[in-house]
């Protein structure tokens, strides 16, 4: 069963270039999402996307790993809102490596293993029971 | 989603359906309320992509739509295009803005 991401790409630009862009709030907002990041270690922020049904849109994040120029890491849990229980919550990293003149950049998403537990805690929670004996285990199965 | 399934009685729909498909009027048959009651639930399903409707003439016939639900729980999936897009647009950035 596949449980986590990783993703790889190179850029033309060199690795401070690409740290600016992987750092910087304004530079983030950019690219990534609208977000109050800051590269300290144990930094809480958000990540802010249009709400969807069963997601307010924000991806709440504490910073858990930084090695300047080169790596950092947030935890990144999302869901219906803030006063109810995650339905996700993951681990992000993103790694630079010089590559010639350029960088490449890993990506992982990692801890997608605990959701089962949580889906099903929060499933049993709103009652549906019979749903998460007959389908749920299925559409979990066949996420790989 | 999850606001639509937030609520017993659409939850009880949906187990209804999951059997096979049925017209408003049967829906409401179990259930202790009317019929625009059912169908403002319906509504709700219907815009969360958990049901699908059809004529049968007069009567609108309802069945479950799953794929919504397998997809909504696919986060690796999800994710895996979310960050490929992103990557992209990474890519755009830092050639916009070199």
């Amino acid at each position: 069963m596949k449980r986590d991401l990783r993703l790889e790409r190179v850029y033309p630009h060199p690795p401070a270039r690409v740290w600016r862009a992987l750092t910087d709030r304004h530079e983030l907002s950019k690219w990534l999402m609208e977000t109050d990041f800051e590269p300290v270690l144990g930094h809480r922020f958000t990540f802010r996307a249009k709400p969807v049904p069963g997601w307010d849109g924000v991806t709440y994040c504490e910073v858990t790993e930084l090695e300047p120029g080169r790596c950092v890491a947030y935890r990144w849990r999302g869901g219906p809102g803030p006063d109810r229980p995650p339905t996700l919550d993951t681990l992000v990293r993103f790694t630079l490596e010089p590559e010639g003149e350029g960088t490449r950049v890993i990506l992982e998403h990692r801890g997608f293993s605990g959701l089962r537990a949580v889906l099903v805690s929060v499933m049993m929670r709103s009652g549906w029971a019979k749903m998460l004996r007959t389908k749920l285990p299925a559409v979990l199965d066949a996420t790989r | 989603m999850f606001r639509a399934l937030a609520d017993p009685t659409r939850r009880a729909i949906l187990d209804r359906l999951r059997r096979r498909e049925h017209g408003v009027g049967a829906l409401c048959e179990p259930f202790a309320m009317t019929q625009p009651a059912i169908s403002q639930h319906l509504r709700v399903l219907s815009e969360a992509g958990l049901v699908r409707s059809r004529r049968q003439g007069r009567e609108r016939i309802y069945s479950i739509s799953p794929r919504p639900l397998r997809q909504a729980f696919d986060w690796l999936a999800h994710f895996e295009s979310f960050w490929t897009d992103r990557l992209d647009a990474l890519g755009d950035h830092l050639d916009d803005d070199p």
